[in-house]
């Protein structure tokens, strides 16, 4: 393990960024975020050209195998360029929910269709109550004729609305247990709600005894669960750190163009230091997500800590960048037409889901055993 | 979780672990934490600990050994220790609880810019006796007038014969009380351009070298800095290292020496400070205190992120590649943090914290001694850690500047 990247990551990161750049533009997120969907053709190049859907998942089900160090790759310049698609619901949550059950026949069910770009799928936890710990789910998961069916209602489901899957978390006799239904199988009732984040889809979906399958055994999610949430976590501090990035960028970039009093007000020592600022964020940021990818990567005993903690501190950078990046431009950056609002609101809304700061921290305070 | 640094670096590690356990002395350990920063604090069990016999035999199998300057290149008494050899070295006296002996400027900027400026002679005379321990130096860079701007140097420097001849002011010298050396920038050219005409002297440090040293004592109470007199101070003309007017190409050649091989051991001193920290909450019942827990995640969290930034600069290191432009933003990052810890510290302590108590075992028994307690300490030193070394303010003019291509503030008194 090295907290440096080799020469072939950052190949990949530029491949990446180009592809991004040119598939992901601004005009793009803002026809997508206005039609709250996504562009099925870009999401098939992604696994054609590119084989990222595939990238972590192991090779006897259809992936290339590569580790979460190369995942967080992917998450961070995806999330740089603000993609509108079901990339972190399919792979960082889905996917990864699945791995960490750790049955083969689950996987053999749901990976080969993720990995080949021709199916999409999110996970369902919080309900109701927006409440984040998984102790608290409550939905329901009846035995019948030799399946399941579920009952209740999920809430705050990451592009729940538009893919294809949908693994579930619910309550069986034996436990917590995953679940697999179709998006659109009977009994399933789907509401895209308007989100804060316009360029990620929040949907309520509510299970009328909709017929499920069980991935895993019973009781299974009760290890797994936590395991995938600290996961997801660190794939979600990825495209944080990627669109915290960005944020500083456009700030430093502007004001290097924009004049007032006669100079450039990047020559202004109080905005040269909000860009130090920004950047020790982003550095610091940088270092810790890598050490988190490597600690998901290696299953790592440190993960909860580590996860916790970069929670908080990701969301805080990337919150500060995105807050201060309309600051420095100005009237121009309050405006609808400036994309500034879209890092914005996605940085609120990356901070409050799964547990906001505090949550996070009375969580890290309580995992060292404080 | 340990940063895996291949076969090799493992093999030394278990060396080292070894020759510690056999060598150190019985008692060592016990003497003092030697893992505390005793920057800025005054701490007598600690200056009792540097006087014990167990110190002294430890310092010369050190010396024995090789393992007192131990980076320095083999040619010059070194064992050619690379950054990485360094931090495992540290790490594991950490672990023991025994102290490394370290020659503090001597071995990290004089002797560097003596081996790259110096003639032969100039090595052969200067390197030794750091090593030894018998030229102990103090930095003489910083005067009253300028402290960040240090091209600006107005101590002048009068070559008399086969003698310079040194009269000015400094301020500002951490440790001047245990040197007997000082590595002084003068103005030896007023007519030339300000970078051009400065020499770097090693300059006999006594009083009866006309050197007036007073104390300057800081907000903690203590005295870590000095300030100096200089009048008609003489050194040799051989004391001068790479020549009559070529100072600041000297002194640049070392000024990246400040800071190798405590990557990560600032990491360990951090993280056993927070679960002193942990303890202190508890002792005062306020670890189930809603708002606190959040202070000590926040700064275990900071925590880690020092010590991420450690384990990355070893790993470039290890990989042969120079620190990046984001090593000028861990000097913010830290000091920034241990301001804020000092506060939590503090107020955790709470009302204690109004009442100096004397921790530390040696009292004020002098009218007028100030001695804070440990994390009094912290709180009041740490207001040091964003002026020091460059100040935050300049850090952040060097990130925007060479990192993000911002341009200089217009200013007409940039020359």
């Amino acid at each position: 393990m090295e907290l440096i990247h080799t020469d072939e990551q950052e190949q990949l990161r530029s491949s990446l960024r180009k592809f991004f750049e040119d598939k992901s533009p601004s005009s793009e997120v803002r026809r997508l975020m206005a039609e709250g969907t996504y562009d099925k053709t870009v999401w098939k190049q992604m696994a054609d050209q590119l084989g990222l859907q595939g990238l972590a998942i192991p090779e006897e089900y259809g992936g290339s195998g590569y580790t979460f160090v190369e995942l967080a790759i992917v998450m961070e310049e995806q999330g740089r360029a603000l993609l509108v698609a079901p990339y972190f619901a399919t792979i960082a949550l889905a996917a990864q929910a699945v791995l960490d059950l750790g049955d083969a026949d689950a996987a053999q069910a749901l990976l080969p269709g993720i990995a080949e770009g021709t199916t999409t799928a999110t996970l369902a936890i919080t309900e109701q109550s927006g409440n984040w710990d998984i102790d608290s789910i409550s939905l329901e998961a009846r035995p019948a004729d030799g399946g399941y069916t579920l009952h209740g209602v999920k809430s705050y489901v990451i592009d729940g609305a538009i893919v294809d899957q949908l693994v579930v978390a619910a309550k069986a006799p034996g436990g917590l247990s995953l679940f697999l239904v179709a998006g659109d199988a009977a009994g399933v009732t789907r509401v895209n709600e308007p989100p804060l984040d316009q360029t990620r889809g929040l949907a309520t979906i509510t299970f009328d005894g909709a017929q499920a399958t069980l991935l895993g055994a019973e009781g299974a999610a009760a290890t797994s669960l936590p395991i995938t949430m600290n996961k997801a976590i660190i794939a979600l501090a990825a495209e944080q750190l990627g669109g915290a990035r960005r944020a500083m960028e456009m700030a430093v970039e502007y004001t290097k163009i924009r004049e007032a009093f006669g100079r450039t007000i990047a020559s202004f020592q109080a905005t040269k230091h909000k860009a130090a600022n920004m950047f020790t964020k982003v550095e610091t940021t940088k270092v810790s997500v890598h050490y988190g990818s490597w600690a998901a990567a290696d299953n790592s005993d440190d993960l909860p800590v580590v996860a916790s903690m970069l929670k908080a501190w990701a969301s805080e950078a990337y919150f500060f960048c995105a807050a201060n990046n309309i600051q420095m431009h100005g009237g121009i950056g309050f405006t609808w037409e400036h994309d500034a609002h879209l890092y914005l609101k996605r940085a609120k809304a990356s901070q409050l889901i799964f547990g906001d700061d505090a949550y996070h921290f009375e969580q890290l305070a309580d995992r060292l055993g404080v | 979780m340990e940063l895996d640094l291949g076969p090799e670096a493992n093999k030394f590690r278990q060396e080292i672990r070894t020759w510690i356990a056999d060598n150190a002395p019985e008692g060592l350990a016990d003497l003092t934490d030697w893992n505390a920063s005793s920057f800025g604090s005054i701490d007598e069990s600690f200056d009792n600990a540097l006087q014990s016999p167990q110190y002294a035999e430890w310092s010369d199998r050190l010396l024995k050994a090789g393992m007192i300057c131990a980076s320095w290149p083999k040619e010059y008494g070194g064992q050619d220790w690379d950054a990485i050899q360094n931090t495992i070295f540290a790490e594991e006296a950490f672990r023991a609880g025994v102290p490394t002996v370290n020659r503090g400027f001597g071995e990290s900027m004089v002797g560097p810019s003596v081996m790259v400026n110096g003639s032969q002679e100039q090595k052969d005379h200067f390197l030794p006796r750091i090593i030894s321990g018998q030229d102990v130096y103090c930095q003489g860079f910083s005067e009253p007038d300028h402290g960040s701007d240090l091209a600006s140097v107005s101590t002048r420097g009068i070559i008399d014969g086969d003698e310079i001849v040194i009269t000015g002011q400094k301020v500002w010298t951490s440790g001047y009380f245990r040197a007997n050396m000082i590595f002084i920038l003068v103005r030896t050219d007023t007519d030339a351009p300000k970078h051009r005409g400065i020499s770097y002297v090693l300059l006999p440090f006594t009083a009866e070298n006309g050197v007036d040293k007073r104390p300057l004592r800081m907000i903690s109470g203590a005295a870590e800095f000095g300030h100096e007199y200089f009048d008609g101070s003489r050194a040799p003309i051989f004391n001068i290292i790479g020549g009559i007017n070529n100072g600041w190409k000297v002194a640049m050649t070392t000024l990246g020496h400040e800071r190798s091989g405590s990557a990560t051991i600032a990491s360990l001193r951090y993280e056993k400070q927070f679960w002193s920290l942990v303890d202190l909450a508890r002792k005062h019942g306020r670890d189930k205190d809603p708002v606190v827990r959040q202070q000590l995640a926040w700064a275990y969290s900071h925590v880690q992120v020092i010590r991420y930034q450690g384990l990355r600069i070893l790993a470039q290191i290890a990989a042969g590649k120079e620190p990046g432009p984001e090593a000028s933003a861990t000097k913010l990052f830290w000091s920034d943090y241990e301001q804020r810890l000092g506060e939590i510290a503090v107020g955790i302590e709470g009302a204690e914290a109004l009442i100096r108590a004397e921790s530390t075992g040696p009292h004020e028994r002098e009218p007028g001694d100030y001695i804070p307690n440990f994390w009094q300490n912290i709180f009041l030193f740490s207001r040091a850690h964003t002026i020091y070394s460059g100040t935050n303010e300049i850090q952040r003019n060097i990130i925007s500047e060479r990192v993000l291509g911002m341009p200089k503030e217009p200013s007409a008194a940039r020359g």
